[in-house]
């Protein structure tokens, strides 16, 4: 398995129609809406603003990722979940994988974006290879 | 061809191991009663290395070598050169997963596909094996066909077991003898070429198979190593057949182990496995756990001593412990209980794998706990360091020289990998509300910029976690606590705020952050080298640049001495340490590991949570009553200090001191020959010469002087070194 890749971007906590509006500017699979008032944004650039004085905007370098082609989802899932990822796509699945929690952006080609956080990237990489 | 102890046996296609021994006229055990279906334990053996394969249910390929486990006895466990290979796991997804393809199961099948439903059918016939049912449920099945063998986890909503029955096994003298079949085996067996000479049946004998139907109980068995004659008492005559092949038609019982290891999940049965069976006469004599050996001696032997329940004769005996948990004796084992005790018998739980597993097979798929890695664990390894696991993480334990690590603080400089601390931040219009009811300080009147330590407490005032509450802002804050405590932290402060319905934002950015320890007299010049003109000072936080990286830096004490934690974006940990180590090179800076910085705390008389703390330690019992405020008006935990302060609590953390060498921690504390305490921390202190610990009184008066690891101690105040505190606020 490759070496994952960082990421450098934002985590913005802020009451849900803030991030609503926040997420539909951004872009599906560039902000990942991990809760309802947890937003990931994996790409750097200005501090995302947004219609909440309270809201919890700081950079985010604690992701990792892996990029995965359809046939490397397919095994991932097969090998290493077990739970059902949601059908549609594109959707955000997050869950253990392998033991290990992470994050899946499942694409409508079949393919994905795997991310876990930094501090457990050297174990996921070693149970998925 | 295949090897049975060293002989090469023919084999047919379609055979199994066991057809190809008995064909060849030997048994793949060492005798007992057959029952081909894989149900019972009589022909286990060590197939191609692996112990304990039910030879029965495995296909006879070419060259396989086959080994009988030694009678009586364990088979030997296997030298560390074994080649076996790691199976490999998929997991699947089902709705209704079957076991079983027979007319129930198809029935089951049917009715769900007519509803909907997305069915699994498994059946140990086309390769299926089910070895366990585990929580979920998931069904295990271990896949046959593959190389290397493949175990499916196949994760259900709902499970049928359409397993059908068992045959009975007879039970009276004899039953280890060769040439025993059940019905079921011998027409298995009949089928595929394998000669049934001068056969006898007792109870129904099976269709198509040449024997003499015996009239009459079976009372024993005789031969010498294989059977020549059933002897039965019939019409108050005991009558003795001879034979070479006996076989029994006796009857069926539920095959039902699978539902006996997984009695509390979603898991049906039908069909025969379901069913009523009438029980067999309970057993006089014989082996009745042809498994483990148990007689119905023993049995007599168990219930003589008081065991008259089921599950205790069980367990007493070990009827039903063996191989085939119960399969072949729990019927029999249920009748004689059930006669002994006038009332029917349950069946007993049965313990997974419904089939043998080699460990590979039974570990592949599972992992054992994740643990993390902060950002510096490779500047760790590269420095030398002891790494072990604290609280979910990987951690520098020591540097190789607790002595230098230990001095470096206390002299010159040191830093320490904090970053596992959990961090927390909260914002929000009822944030101060918020805190102040989470809290047992005070939070309303801290200033912006500084910082306060805090207790945590559950609402039964027990201490929890600990940590600092730095203010950021006026609605804004910036919490840390313990690093094994930072998990549990963020659901109990996410779970009240949420109870309360308060707005209050809460990112948890344990993992985003990096953290370093600065400490040591030299602390603040180190910063100052790294661009930090005017450092905070104690108990003041602020975010500033360090080395061009930007830091929320606080000043706070663990060690005793002048502490600065650096909390910054962790792509910057190790750029940041090696500035520190680089810039401190001439000041004496080292890293410091946990074996010295807990020795530093406990001079410090710093109780760790969790190591010095017990699950029902109040601050009263750790001597921390300061840090509770009860003029406040509420916050968790409060109302049961209150009703409990005026009640009597004889239980105390206190503090000793000792000659060196100090004792182990968990070394048991005495007074006058009487166990009164254990010892919580402990450690040799370099600056005061003599050992300082921490430990639990259980009595009041509380002794002055007591016992501990045969030397005697002294009680003590705490804090240990620099009792006024002015080496953390220089």
């Amino acid at each position: 398995m490759r070496e994952p890749e960082p990421f450098a971007g934002w985590r913005v906590v802020a009451a849900p129609p803030a991030l609503d509006a926040l997420e539909a500017r951004t872009g599906a699979g560039v902000a990942l809406r991990i809760a309802a008032d947890d937003l990931l944004v994996l790409s750097g650039g200005e501090q995302p603003a947004l219609d909440d004085p309270d809201a919890i905007v700081e950079p985010e370098t604690g992701f990792v990722g892996w990029e995965l082609d359809p046939p490397a989802v397919r095994a991932l899932l097969v090998g290493h979940v077990e739970w059902q990822p949601p059908a549609p796509r594109p959707t955000l699945a997050q869950g253990l994988v392998a033991a290990v929690p992470a994050k899946l952006w499942l694409r409508e080609d079949g393919s994905a974006l795997l991310l876990c956080l930094a501090a457990y990237a050297a174990e996921l990489e070693a149970r998925l290879a | 061809m295949i090897e049975l102890d060293g002989r090469r046996l023919p084999i047919v296609a379609g055979d199994t191991i066991a057809l190809a021994a008995l064909r060849a006229g030997e048994h793949p055990g060492h005798g007992g009663t057959v029952c081909l279906a894989g149900d019972c334990g009589s022909c286990v053996a060590e197939v191609d290395g692996v112990a304990w394969v039910r030879t029965c249910q495995t296909p006879a390929r070419p060259g396989v070598v086959v080994r009988r486990h030694p009678d009586g006895n364990a088979p030997p466990l296997l030298g560390g050169s074994s080649s076996l290979v790691e199976p490999s796991v998929r997991h699947e997804q089902a709705e209704l997963v079957v076991v079983g393809d027979g007319p129930s199961g198809q029935d089951a099948a049917a009715s769900a596909s007519a509803a909907g439903r997305e069915v699994v059918v498994l059946d140990a016939a086309r390769g299926d094996e089910v070895v366990v049912i585990d929580h979920g449920p998931t069904v295990i099945v271990r896949r046959s066909g593959t190389d290397p063998v493949t175990l499916v986890h196949l994760h259900a909503h709902e499970v049928v077991l359409a397993t059908g029955a068992a045959e009975l096994h007879p039970v009276c003298p004899g039953t280890r003898l060769r040439g025993l079949y059940t019905a079921g085996a011998a027409a298995v067996a009949h089928t595929a070429g394998v000669v049934l000479p001068d056969a006898v049946a007792i109870g129904t004998p099976p269709e198509g198979v040449p024997c003499r139907p015996v009239p009459g109980r079976l009372a024993r068995l005789e031969g010498n190593g294989r059977i020549s004659a059933v002897v039965v008492e019939h019409d108050g005559d005991v009558v003795r057949h001879g034979c070479a092949t006996a076989i029994f038609g006796l009857g069926s019982s539920p095959r039902d182990i699978l539902a006996r290891i997984a009695p509390d999940l979603a898991v049906r049965v039908v069909g025969s496995a379901a069913s009523a069976h009438e029980l067999p006469p309970p057993p006089v004599e014989g082996v009745i756990c042809p498994c483990s050996g148990t007689t119905v001696e023993d049995l007599e032997a168990v219930w003589a001593r008081g065991f008259r329940e089921l599950e205790l004769v069980k367990r007493a005996s070990l009827c039903g412990t063996g191989t085939c948990q119960g399969s072949a004796c729990l019927p029999h084992l249920r009748s004689w209980v059930a006669q002994r005790s006038g009332r029917p018998a349950e069946p007993f739980t049965a313990r997974p794998a419904a089939r043998q597993l080699t460990l590979g097979e039974a570990a592949a798929g599972y992992h054992v706990d994740a643990f993390r890695r902060t950002a510096l664990h490779g500047e760790h390894h590269r420095l030398g360091a002891q790494l072990d696991r604290f609280g979910g993480w990987w951690r520098p334990w020591s540097y190789g020289d607790l002595g230098a690590e230990y001095w470096a603080v206390r002299r010159a400089v040191s830093i320490g990998d904090v970053s596992t601390l959990g961090k927390m931040v909260v914002s929000g219009p009822d944030v101060v509300e918020a805190l102040e009811r989470l809290y047992p300080n005070h939070v309303h009147d801290l200033r912006l910029g500084r910082s306060r330590y805090a207790l945590v407490l559950n609402e039964r005032g027990h201490i929890t976690d600990d940590g600092m509450i730095c203010r950021d802002d006026d609605a804004r804050f910036t919490l840390t606590f313990t690093s094994g405590g930072a998990s549990a932290a963020e659901m109990w402060v996410r779970d009240w705020i949420e109870t309360w319905g308060l707005r209050v934002h809460v990112l948890d950015r344990t993992m985003s952050l990096g953290a370093i320890n600065v400490t040591g007299p030299s602390a603040a010049e180190l910063l100052r080298r790294l661009g930090v003109d005017e450092p905070p000072r104690f108990l003041q936080h602020r975010r500033l640049p360090v080395a061009g990286i930007d830091c929320h830096v606080m000043r706070l004490s663990f060690t005793g001495e002048a502490s600065f934690e650096l909390h910054h974006p962790i792509d910057a940990s190790a750029e940041l340490w090696q500035a520190l180590l680089h810039e401190g090179a001439d000041l004496g800076v080292r890293p410091h590991g946990l074996e010295a910085l807990f020795g530093l705390r406990l001079e410090k008389g710093h109780v760790i949570v969790g190591q010095d703390t017990e699950l029902d330690s109040s601050p009263r019992r750790v001597g921390m009553e300061w840090a509770v405020k009860m003029d406040k008006a509420d916050f968790l935990g409060r109302s049961a200090l209150e009703r409990t302060a005026p009640l009597p609590d004889d239980r105390r953390l206190h503090a000793f001191t000792m000659p060196s060498p100090a004792p182990f921690e968990g070394s048991a504390i005495l007074h006058e020959g009487e166990v009164v305490g254990v010892v919580t921390s402990s450690f040799d202190s370099p600056i005061l010469e003599q050992a300082v610990l921490l430990g639990w009184l259980r009595h009041r008066p509380f002794p002055s002087v007591v016992e501990i690891d045969g030397r005697s101690a002294t009680t003590s105040s705490t804090p240990f070194y620099d009792p006024e505190g002015s080496r953390a606020r220089a």
